[in-house]
């Protein structure tokens, strides 16, 4: 390596870091939203690309054509805004309920000697490096009518007919818990673990008991950490589309759906665009609060 | 007695050898913050000089501007001639001993200390020597394999003074180099370190907060507070004759009380003050006025204390003893005088069960010399 | 404070429930692979055909070749660009447009995959020919995976760049290593277990995800989540079990050697400190 010829690299070298990653994201994340934004605009038409252009030069007269017709469905037709309502309703429902099954769990876990921490905090990790895929599909086998669930029940006599959860809304629930769990788990632990015991211990010394010090010391001081884990789970839950097609049925309409089946189905590009347009800015706050949380994280502002 | 002084302001007569490190109105600061207020200093070749001051004092900032981590706001700093200002830290013959030792944790000792040297460019038989060489000069060949983690606190402080002085920079930096040490360790390192810097015959700047270490290890100190230069000078010179009040309270214990010039002559003078009832009597000359308000400035050591009334008419005070803190060499009386004022005298338990029946509600008399208090008017 | 009989129950029965909650389908996933009946829903004695013909299934190894493939080279690159990433969030100190490169490397790690999916797409039909980059296809996979999954290493190694102590980068400065050699003779070997996380974390994302996948997957390069999806989607499928039980075994494997690795590395510092506290020098 030689030390004389990389040096021309180090003063430019500074940007030279900078500019890598944000080139990519740059070129590959942000600007494919601006063309989509585009697109949102445009006409389906049985062309390739099957849609027609914004802009139009002819005779020298430069047209814009913006279509709002996809936008004007989007706000009239019901079952889109049936299917933006129901989705941050699924959402955040899972996430209530991720929170109550994580935060326990979270809390527990940051609380145990850090040798068998560690494995605990595995043990809840693994699962997800499995195919989330495979372990939705898992959820099918589960929940039909003759499934374990089921099957279980009725065999211990607690109902008589199958339940019918597989292909509803309850099952969707199911899913989108059991598979963000470990995201909910995982800022919540990260920032319990950070606790400084001796707050309680204070606490407890000055004749607060158990309960009312974690209402008054842990869980405020765990925000931060619940805040992350909620927009961890919310805000990729909206836009759900595996779970929902899998085990929710015709009744389960999630906006991720929606999007999927204009593409795929109706090969209406320019529909699928306006309709992810329209969820990235029901997004965007979350987005930003999320942003804000992790940025001061990653630059070790937060403790 | 004019050398002293001249010492004493940084700013020797002399050129060459006596400024080889010069901070020339070096400034930082950070957002609006100053963090070091225009510091002017001159370094000798060869003397090891301390930068003391509380935390917020801007000693540790000095002296990262001189590793070369941060860039004076203005300002120049000059090494052996040669201007570092605009030189990052790796192109200047500068190395620093770190607060935490910074030993790089997937390195054995010998490839420490051999970093720098690789960094040069240096055969690897002349690396290998040298490593050899500075291994001894610490006392650790036996543990040349060892990775940091492997060694104790002692070891490793060992190890990275090696790696800092492997070089043979024209200036080492200590930041804190007792700071991770237990209390025994550091006597003992104190002086083997100040041993080890002389032999090797470099010029050494040290930052600390602990004064007994400044007082210990250091030629010369700087006495900093809030980013500027309170005095310089030797040990014994901060330590009897502080230049202000902050000095005076920083270093050591201090009997400080408020008075006002009484008679001003050439040699001598008289301070009234309400803390005692006898005037105090100083054997030389001040610059000062009649009626000037001063401080007067009396170390613990300085006193005498007893049951009986001293004979001179002046230089005395007589109180209750309210605390005697007792410290197995000596004592420590704190005396309440009517005034309200408390004076602490030292007294050395020379004899065994000596101090002559003195108990706490005991009335006694302090004396002192007309020379062995100071007059600050800052 | 010691906990009560009552709080260790309370903090047993929570972790126990949660567990379960976390792996019952796993398991059972496994138990239905060795199943002989093809309806997964009824047991009808242990069997291992279904290995046997997922073994055999040409298009499901082909599929999974190719998911492997994207999946190398999307965590290689993913770790190299969010190592850089994590570099600027956490030693590059304010420049302009900081923010914005902050809003940038952390905004992926909770968009919709459906919007990433299309938006990639949509970009590469626009201007993909332009770049030279067909808008489906192998190369589109790996783009848009590692898209997705720069953002995940940041957050890993940036994790760890935190932890690291800064004096060690100026200790190797101060003895004349400029900021390139300190970054390759410092940085990286010390944070090395942390780019190795994170390149397991962009493998997995990749291996896993099919919506993404199936905006830009060509007709030869179906990867293994878009076979599994569609098989999946006409039912209960058996031999999805048996790959499924295939994976986790992997799974769970490199686990067990990452984490028994780790502990001997524990176990043989914890060693070396107790030595050298004892020699006391």
């Amino acid at each position: 390596m030689n030390a004389r010829a990389l040096k021309r690299f180090v003063p430019g070298g500074r940007w030279a870091v900078i500019a890598v990653p944000f080139l990519w994201l740059l070129l590959f994340f942000a600007i494919p939203f601006l063309i989509v934004l585009k697109i949102s605009f445009s006409r389906l038409a049985i062309a390739m690309p099957p849609y027609t252009p914004i802009v139009e030069y002819v005779d020298k007269a430069l047209t814009l054509r913006l279509n709002l017709g996809n936008y004007v469905a989007l706000f009239t037709d019901s079952q889109y805004v049936v299917a933006y309502l129901s989705s941050i309703k699924i959402a955040a429902v899972s996430t209530l309920l991720c929170l109550l099954i994580g935060y326990p769990m979270a809390y527990f876990i940051a609380r145990m000697k850090p040798s068998t921490r560690n494995i605990a905090l595995m043990a809840v990790v693994l699962p997800s490096w499995i195919s989330f895929l495979l372990r939705v599909y898992a959820w099918v086998g589960i929940l039909d009518a003759n499934g374990i669930l089921n099957r279980a029940l009725m065999g211990l006599g607690v109902i008589d007919a199958p339940l019918r959860i597989l292909y509803t809304p309850l099952a969707a629930y199911i899913g989108i818990v059991y598979c963000y769990l470990p995201f909910m788990v995982l800022p919540l632990y990260a920032n319990l673990v950070k606790l400084d015991l001796r707050l309680l211990e204070a606490a407890y010394d000055l004749g607060a008991k158990p309960w009312q010090a974690f209402l008054r010391i842990t869980l405020p001081l765990s925000r931060a950490g619940i805040v992350a884990g909620c927009m961890l789970v919310m805000i990729p839950a909206v836009g759900e589309f595996v779970i929902p097609e899998m085990l929710g049925g015709p009744d389960t309409l999630m906006i991720g759906r929606v999007l999927w089946g204009e593409f795929f189905n109706n090969r209406d590009w320019p529909a699928a665009s306006a309709v992810a347009i329209v969820m990235l800015l029901l997004l965007m706050v979350p987005i930003l609060v999320f942003n804000r949380y992790q940025q001061k994280e990653m630059e070790g502002r937060l403790t | 007695m004019a050398a002293i002084n001249e010492r004493a302001n940084g700013f020797p007569a002399e050129a060459g050898s006596e400024r080889y490190l010069r901070i020339e109105g070096v400034r930082k600061e950070f957002d609006g913050f100053v963090a070091v207020d225009d510091v002017s200093l001159d370094i000798r070749k060869g003397e090891i000089f301390a930068l003391l001051g509380g935390s917020g004092s801007g000693k540790s900032t000095l002296l990262r501007c001189l590793a070369g981590f941060e860039r004076p706001t203005k300002g120049k700093i000059v090494l052996d001639g040669e201007v570092m200002n605009d030189l990052p830290p790796y192109e200047r013959p500068i190395n620093m001993m770190f607060q935490s030792y910074a030993l790089f944790p997937h390195m054995t000792v010998e490839q420490n200390i051999a970093f720098g040297l690789k960094q040069d460019g240096l055969a690897k038989d002349a690396i290998r020597k040298r490593v050899g060489e500075m291994l001894e000069m610490v006392q650790l060949e036996k543990l040349a394999k060892r990775k940091p983690h492997q060694l104790s606190g002692g070891q490793q402080q060992r190890v990275a003074l090696a790696r800092s002085l492997a070089k043979g920079p024209k200036l080492l930096l200590l930041d804190e180099p007792m700071g991770a040490l237990d209390k025994k360790l550091r006597s003992r390192m104190q002086l083997e370190l100040v041993n080890i810097i002389e032999t090797s015959g470099v010029t050494c700047v040290m930052v600390t907060h602990d004064q007994e270490e400044a007082m210990t290890m250091a030629t010369r100190i700087a006495l900093m507070d809030q980013g500027w230069i309170q005095q310089v000078g030797t040990p014994d010179e901060i330590y009897e004759q502080p230049g202000n009040r902050f000095a005076a309270g920083f270093i050591g214990s201090v009997n400080l009380v408020e008075a006002t010039i009484d008679e001003d002559e050439p040699d001598y003078v008289t301070l009234r003050t309400p803390a005692f009832d006898a005037p105090i009597h100083i054997g030389h000359g001040i610059t000062g006025f009649e009626g000037q308000q001063v401080s007067f400035a009396l170390r613990p050591e300085k006193l005498g204390i007893g049951k009986a009334e001293p004979e001179q008419p002046h230089n005395k005070a007589h109180g209750t003893i309210e605390d005697i803190a007792y410290f197995g060499s000596h004592s420590v009386y704190h005396v309440r005088l009517p005034s309200g004022i408390k004076l602490m005298a030292n007294f050395t338990n020379q004899q065994r069960w000596a101090s002559e029946g003195m108990t706490w509600g005991d009335q006694v008399w302090l004396w002192w010399g007309d020379n062995d208090g100071v007059v600050l008017t800052s | 404070m010691n906990p009560t009989f009552g709080q260790r129950l309370l903090r047993w029965t929570v972790l126990a429930l949660g567990y379960a909650f976390l792996y019952l389908p796993i398991v059972l996933l496994i138990v239905y692979s060795f199943n002989a009946s093809r309806l997964a829903t009824v047991w009808a004695g242990f069997s291992t055909k279904w290995y046997g013909e997922l073994l055999r299934d040409r298009q499901i190894l082909e599929a999974a070749w190719v998911s492997l493939r994207i999946a190398f080279w999307t965590a290689t690159a993913a770790t190299v660009i969010g190592t850089l990433g994590a570099m600027v969030m956490t030693r590059f100190h304010r420049f302009p447009g900081k923010t914005m490169f902050g809003a940038l490397i952390t905004a992926p790690l909770v968009m919709p995959e459906v919007i990433i999916g299309l938006s990639i797409l949509l970009m590469l039909v626009s201007v993909g020919a332009a770049m030279g980059i067909p808008s489906k296809g192998m190369v589109a996979i790996w783009i848009a995976h590692v898209t997705l999954t720069v953002s995940f290493v940041t957050v890993v190694v940036s994790s760890r760049l935190q932890e690291l102590d800064k004096s060690l980068e100026e200790a190797a400065m101060d003895l004349g290593a400029n900021r390139l050699k300190v970054f390759f003779l410092i940085t990286l070997p010390i944070i090395a277990p942390a780019l190795v996380s994170g390149w397991l974390l962009a493998f997995t994302l990749s291996l896993d995800d099919v919506v993404i996948a199936s905006f830009v997957a060509g007709p030869d390069s179906t990867t293994l989540p878009i076979k599994v999806f569609s098989s999946v989607r006409l039912g209960v499928s058996p031999k999805i079990n048996a790959l499924a039980t295939l994976m986790i075994m992997a799974v769970s494997i490199a686990a067990i050697v990452g984490w028994w690795l780790m502990y001997r590395e524990d176990r043989r510092r914890q060693l070396d400190m107790q030595l050298a506290l004892q020699e006391n020098g």
